[in-house]
């Protein structure tokens, strides 16, 4: 007899359906699993065969023909187990329904339903491609309930499903949850209120966040730059539920989904520097897998101690910087996922570390300094708009209880500054001043005859390189936007070219 | 534009069998004798060979032409100890260089000439004072360098402003050292001068360092050691300075940074503490009054500059905190003074004053 069962296969972020047909014969006793499995897909005969038998089904002792169609793309992963158990069950008579549900999860061999990557990014595009109901494993359903829709079963086991399917017993849809109760208990760990001084590095903080601008923090070692990078994501705006959607589909992707569900938090990604390219990037020998900078989208990319990364990998950033996604290119197929992040870096100012410090003496030589900086090479810098030095103060040495502006009251600022940037930008595909591109910066960036002139200054008398010059001016818009000011005034460029590169010259 | 003498010693400097003792006294003998003594003086101090070689490379026209040809191409004139552009204030010193090769402004060399030198670790706010006082001095003097990476590049970057710099080089031109400062070394020959004792093809060796020290003592009145460590090369300037009965000033430091050990130590045993421009002025008798600071300030500015004035290395926090002020209202401020050229960055989100 031939039964049809549908399921999911996941390329990237995007959901392919999967049909299991199984056809159970008379003849020589055998199972043929065909339809491009991985070794995870074939090896699900064996926990497919002691799933049916501990959960007192007859697993047929026929021959057994599985074919999981379209039959020219790979089956990877453990979600098939349930659809092809489901299906044998059909097939061998044992189970008599027609069935309109998409299955997915992995049997354990006492029968029991274990969770599955990649539910979420499943759920939506079999949504909108018309399948409305699903059988997926218990521990996934809060991954599910955001989901508007759908008709979704989380089930404990294989009996479980069987009787759902039978119409016996009762069961009932998870229940669907709504962003905004989630996102109220959004807390993070920090709040800019715990870091203690360096308020210079706070403000040049907030000028990135409320722009979108990438920023680098130079500073001796010891002196809070990790801290204060941590408190990027509670200055940053509330994420919107497509913002979340949109995350937690990599996370998922990802198999890093903690029970919550759904991502209420801003990612901050910190990959050590011995980090490749690919981990950055994203990519992988079987399923094409998001990297840190996927993961971090919408979020924070920390990258401590820019220098020590490698070339290529750093190199390999400058693209994803670009165009806010990343496609990640292998023999079989091409995937694209967000990158929509901000990046904020961390160095020394020096190889010894106390370059402007108050506390030990520099022993660099400037040639030593020079090779230092020159690791990151200048397409990189021109990416990331703020060079802030942090103060050059030990956490210890600064006075006790002085009154430091919590997170929340920063975020209020950040937040007008952001919504007078999308009314700016409503005609345009970009949403921060960091995204502005020659055309936007003639149009929205006027300077007038005063800056103009100090602009040219500062940099005949700093040294300042030419292509600074962009980089100067969408910051000086964005400390124009924090001030509600319409027109960018003297004293906004004169603070932009401060976050300019200290260079040594 | 040679004289016969000066490209027949410019031939004869350009053969390497030929030791600098050699030469030396063949130019004090040129001075006075006939060609026909020159040619006995080689046969007897010179190995039969190397005289041989010596002759064969005097006569051969094809030679000459290369060598002359070559210094032409690289734009280098060479200015012979017994040349008319040669600065009497070199002569006198002890070993006077025999050959200088020079590209840019050569009569610079007769100018009146201040040497400004330091160490390659320097604080910010000393290579910002350098780089202010060497263009102060340009009012009166030509100032003089090596082109090692910090004090060195400060004083030339601050004297070409007028265009009046000399850098003195440890190596020939071909092989700039260090290659960083070879476009500051380009702009330098087109701007002001580039004098070397030694040939283009020369490269940099650690003994030619002390010994290129003595022409920029030998060519200047009076030499400011802007930062020195304890052993400091800039020291050796020093030291030939005092032997030629040049004046030595140096920066006052603070007793816990290394490089003013040197400058601190220099003082101690005569030279004059230099905290400006005037300082030397006055010791040259020279009454000049003292640029900058005509730029109008407004009160904030003149409010901050007087913050960072008070010590060395004023957090930025710290000048908006005694002035009142939140530290995105002090950002600007600063940033417009150090356009001034008033301010500078230490690092560190530290300003001091220049």
């Amino acid at each position: 007899m031939l039964s049809k069962v549908a399921s999911f296969a996941l390329n990237g972020l995007e959901g392919v359906p999967v049909e299991v047909e199984t056809d159970i014969n008379k003849g020589m006793v055998s199972y043929d699993l065909v339809g491009l499995p991985d070794t995870a897909v074939k090896e699900s005969k064996e926990r497919v065969t002691s799933a049916i038998k501990n959960s007192r089904f007859l697993f047929p002792v026929n021959k057994i023909t599985i074919n999981l169609a379209p039959a020219d793309i790979k089956k990877e992963g453990s979600q098939y187990d349930l659809p092809l158990a489901v299906s044998i069950l059909i097939a061998s008579g044992q189970l008599d329904c027609k069935t309109d549900f998409v299955f997915l999860g992995e049997l354990a061999l006492d029968g029991s339903l274990r969770p599955v990557t990649g539910i979420l990014p499943v759920l939506i595009s079999a949504r909108n491609k018309g399948f409305k109901k699903f059988v997926i494993p218990y521990s996934n359903a809060n991954e599910a309930s955001y989901i508007e829709g759908t008709e979704v079963y989380a089930l404990k086991n294989l009996a479980d499903a069987v009787s759902f399917l039978k119409g016996e017993g009762c069961f009932q849809p998870v229940t669907h949850r709504s962003f905004v109760a989630k996102r109220a208990e959004t807390s993070y760990n920090c709040d800019m209120s715990l870091v203690r001084g360096q308020r210079t590095a706070k403000r040049a903080l907030e000028i990135a966040v409320a722009g979108g601008h990438n920023i680098l923090l130079a500073g001796p070692p010891g002196t809070g730059k990790t801290m204060l990078a941590r408190c990027i994501p509670t200055i940053m705006p509330d994420m919107t539920f497509d913002e979340a959607l949109e995350v937690t589909k990599i996370h998922s992707v990802a198999g890093e989904l903690n029970d919550e569900g759904i991502v209420t938090l801003r990612p901050f990604r910190t990959p050590h520097h011995t980090a490749t390219a690919v981990s950055l990037c994203g990519g992988g020998s079987r399923r094409i897998l998001p990297g840190e900078i996927s993961k971090a989208d919408r979020g924070v990319l920390f990258l401590d101690e820019l220098p020590e990364y490698t070339r290529h990998a750093l190199e390999a950033l400058r693209q994803p910087l670009e165009d806010k996604v990343i496609t990640v290119t292998r023999s079989g197929a091409a995937v694209t996922f967000p990158a929509d992040f901000i990046l904020c870096a961390s160095m020394n100012p020096c190889p010894c570390g106390n370059y402007g410090s108050s506390y030990s003496e520099c022993s660099c030589t400037p040639a030593q300094i020079r090779k230092y900086r020159s690791k990151i090479s200048g397409p990189l810098l021109d990416r990331i708009d703020l060079h802030v030095e942090v103060d050059g103060v030990r956490y210890e040495e600064l006075a006790g209880e002085s009154n430091e502006e919590s997170s929340s009251a920063v975020k209020a600022r950040v937040e007008r500054a952001r919504s007078i940037q999308r009314e700016r930008f409503l005609e345009d595909s970009i949403s921060v001043n960091a995204g502005m591109g020659e055309r936007q910066i003639k149009k929205y960036c006027r300077l007038s005859a005063e800056c103009e002139m100090i602009l040219k200054n500062a940099f005949e008398n700093l040294h300042l390189s030419a292509r600074a010059r962009s980089r100067i001016i969408k910051v000086a818009r964005t400390i124009a936007d924090l001030a509600f000011s319409e027109s960018i005034q003297p004293e906004h460029i004169l603070e932009a070219v401060s976050y300019r590169s200290a260079d040594l010259k | 534009m040679y004289t016969k003498d000066e490209e027949n010693f410019i031939i004869l400097s350009s053969v390497e069998e030929i030791s600098d003792a050699v030469k030396r006294a063949l130019v004090f003998k040129c001075a006075d004798t006939e060609r026909q003594d020159i040619e006995k003086f080689l046969i007897k101090t010179l190995s039969y060979g190397v005289y041989n070689t010596v002759k064969e490379k005097l006569s051969d026209g094809a030679y000459r032409s290369r060598i002359l040809s070559g210094l032409e191409k690289r734009g280098i004139t060479c200015v012979a100890c017994f040349s008319e552009s040669y600065p009497d204030i070199l002569r006198h010193i002890d070993r006077p260089p025999l050959l200088l090769y020079c590209k840019g402004n050569v009569s610079l060399l007769k100018t009146n000439c201040f040497a400004v030198v330091g160490s390659r670790k320097s604080t910010a706010n000393a290579l910002a004072l350098c780089r202010k006082i060497s263009s102060e001095l340009t009012a009166a003097f030509t100032v003089v360098s090596g082109i090692a990476d910090g004090a060195d590049t400060a004083a030339l970057s601050g004297a070409l402003l007028s265009g009046k710099a000399i850098s003195v080089t440890a190596s020939g031109f071909d092989n700039i050292y260090p290659s960083v400062n070879v476009s500051l070394a380009r702009e330098i020959s087109e701007k002001g001068l580039l004098v070397s004792e030694y040939p283009p093809h020369m490269r940099a060796s650690k003994y030619n360092f002390p010994v290129r020290n003595r022409i920029i003592a030998g060519l200047s009145k009076g030499v400011l050691v802007a930062s020195a460590g304890e052993k400091s090369g800039a020291l050796i300037t020093a030291e030939c300075a005092s032997e030629y009965g040049r004046d030595v000033f140096a920066f006052p430091y603070s007793p816990h940074i290394a490089s003013g050990a040197g400058c601190n130590s220099l003082i101690k045993n005569g030279a004059y503490l230099t905290e400006n421009i005037l300082d030397i002025f006055s010791a040259f008798g020279l009454d000049l009054k003292r640029r900058g600071n005509c730029t109008e300030l407004s009160a904030l500015e003149k409010a901050v500059l007087g913050e960072i004035s008070k010590t060395d290395g004023v957090l930025l926090s710290a000048v908006a905190d005694s002035l009142g002020k939140q530290t995105y209202e002090i950002i600007p401020v600063l940033t417009a003074l150090e356009i001034k050229g008033l301010a500078v960055r230490l690092g560190g989100n530290r300003y001091g004053a220049v």
